[in-house]
């Protein structure tokens, strides 16, 4: 297999943008060329992760970003996962590269949803479920994580509290990130205080439905070394999966599909979880960060509580979780999500992430899941 | 109801998520028990989770149990507006290791609902699979 790297990261602002779909994937994917220093006619394949494209009426994104890139017979793969669709298309573009393949492919997620309200997303968000069994009996996604957290607090002793400290911690992240969607400092109060969308969660403990484009140029070592001494290595790639629904899995309180994934990937790297400097994870409620911090192997099952409470994940922590605002603040533009870590990654590991940079971080993980952690994907990166 | 053994094929599909909805209606859960192994599935796994093999029989089993987890959704998904608040309860079946979940109304607070509290399948309808106290 060639050593595969990445040598480009693009991202909009999240939140809701005005412009089209179209138009918000291909900002993105601009700056991803031109931080590269490539030209689009060196791309030899798009990969294109996005889910709800029917909502701005433009699906097939991949053919009309290649052809607005001014090389429309490049071919390209448009790649729906759910809240996973980023990590899984870095997945697929990271193995066509590393099969030699392709010696330089570019990889943009995207999203545009926030202009349909809370009832449409709330909704077709449901569609990721496995339907008959969850959306279908009126379970919406803060419910499934909702019956994750009450699972959790009772077993391990835990608090609402606890949970939403993860959101406090994420939001004074974000509040370094300017291209984060809620840039707010916000109290372990405010977070009690908000609405109740889904017992025991509340909105502050929910990421929001976020619009935004994220962007990367993956490529061999060899291509990498003849553009650019500013880039990244890919040292550990995992993928997994779990029961489609909560109820076909032994623990409502962890993720088999993260676990699969992250020993795949430590496995590859030859790495075991204390080598990881710090890591961008898939919080789409505050309840996720712990039990994926946990699946991940930072922690001990049920431990992730007493880190949080420690301070042990935010960014001067031992291991800082969510350095860019993670899911909670930053966004979640469903199908940009994944990748949109790995630009955290890039710029982290390159000295692009200003004040939320990690003290001398070498060595990130990404970790992204679709619905409920049904597929989920882990990747890990090194600086050069 | 007796038990049947039939074998994978396309009409066997489509007749089982029926005979599932059916029996829910009569508080029961419809499950398949593999021929080779004896482990027990949902109807909507079509080979063994456990070995691989590919035939099951029916196995109706009594939908009574206990409360796992749940939510009280008060942030609805389109056609449940009416239903605001109920909860989404994942129960334990009696005696064997399977789970299932659905719908349950009248649920305000947890307070009315602690884990554990036992619960049985009462039918299934447009809100999906429903659940009530026992």
């Amino acid at each position: 297999m060639e050593k595969v790297c990445v040598i480009g990261a693009g991202s909009t602002k999240y939140g809701k943008l005005q412009d089209s779909i179209t138009d918000i994937a291909i900002q993105a994917s601009v700056d991803a060329i031109e931080s590269a220093g490539i030209e689009p006619k060196e791309i030899q394949a798009g990969y294109i992760s996005n889910v709800f494209g029917i909502a701005d009426k433009q699906v097939h994104l991949g053919p009309v970003i290649m052809s607005d890139l001014g090389i429309p017979e490049v071919p390209s793969l448009s790649i729906e996962s759910a809240c996973g669709s980023g990590s899984v298309s870095f997945r697929e573009a990271y193995a066509n590269v590393a099969a030699g393949f392709y010696d330089a492919v570019l990889a943009t997620g995207v999203e545009k949803v926030t202009h349909t309200g809370t009832e449409w997303t709330t909704t077709y968000f449901s569609y990721c479920s496995d339907f008959f069994y969850e959306g279908g009996a009126g379970a919406s996604f803060p419910g499934l994580f909702a019956s994750m957290a009450r699972a959790y607090l009772a077993e391990f002793k835990a608090t609402e509290e606890d949970l939403a400290m993860v959101a406090v911690k994420n939001h004074d992240n974000g509040l370094l990130n300017p291209k984060a969607h809620l840039r707010k400092k916000i109290t372990i109060d405010d977070v009690m205080k908000s609405a109740v969308v889904a017992s025991p969660l509340k909105l502050y403990d929910c990421c929001p439905f976020s619009d935004g484009a994220s962007a990367v140029i993956i490529c061999s070592e060899k291509f990498a070394k003849e553009h650019t001494k500013n880039y990244i290595q890919v040292i550990g790639s995992g993928r997994g999966g779990s029961s489609a629904a909560l109820q076909g899995r032994e623990h409502i309180t962890t993720i088999p599909s993260t676990k699969i994934a992250a020993q795949a990937a430590y496995k590859m790297a030859g790495i075991t979880p204390k080598d990881i400097d710090f890591a961008e994870v898939h919080d789409c409620f505050t309840i996720a960060e712990l039990v994926d911090t946990e699946d991940l192997g930072f922690f001990e099952k049920g431990k992730a509580v007493e880190a949080v409470r420690q301070g042990m994940t935010r960014l001067n922590g031992a291991i800082p979780i969510n350095p860019s605002g993670g899911l909670k603040s930053k966004g979640h533009p469903i199908g940009a999500t994944g990748i949109g870590q790995i630009v955290e990654v890039f710029d982290q590991l390159t000295g692009k992430a200003g004040e939320r940079t990690v003290k001398d971080a070498k060595i990130g993980l990404t970790h992204n899941f679709g619905a409920t952690g049904a597929s989920c994907a882990v990747h890990i990166f090194k600086s050069v | 109801m007796q038990a049947a053994l039939f074998t994978y094929s396309k009409v066997y599909n489509l007749l089982t998520k029926e005979e599932f909805i059916n029996s829910a209606k009569e508080g029961k859960v419809l499950a398949r028990k593999c021929t080779k192994c004896g482990h027990l599935h949902l109807v909507t796994t079509y080979f063994c989770q456990n070995c691989g093999n590919k035939g099951f029989e029916n196995v109706f089993i009594e939908g009574k149990g206990s409360v796992v987890t749940y939510t009280i959704i008060t942030v609805p998904p389109d056609g449940y507006e009416k239903y605001v608040p109920y909860a989404w309860v994942v129960m334990n079946l009696d005696g064997i290791d399977l789970r299932i979940s659905g719908f349950m109304s009248n649920i305000q607070s947890p307070v009315d609902l602690p884990l554990g509290t036992r619960v049985k399948i009462v039918g299934y309808d447009e809100r999906g699979m429903l659940i009530e106290k026992l």
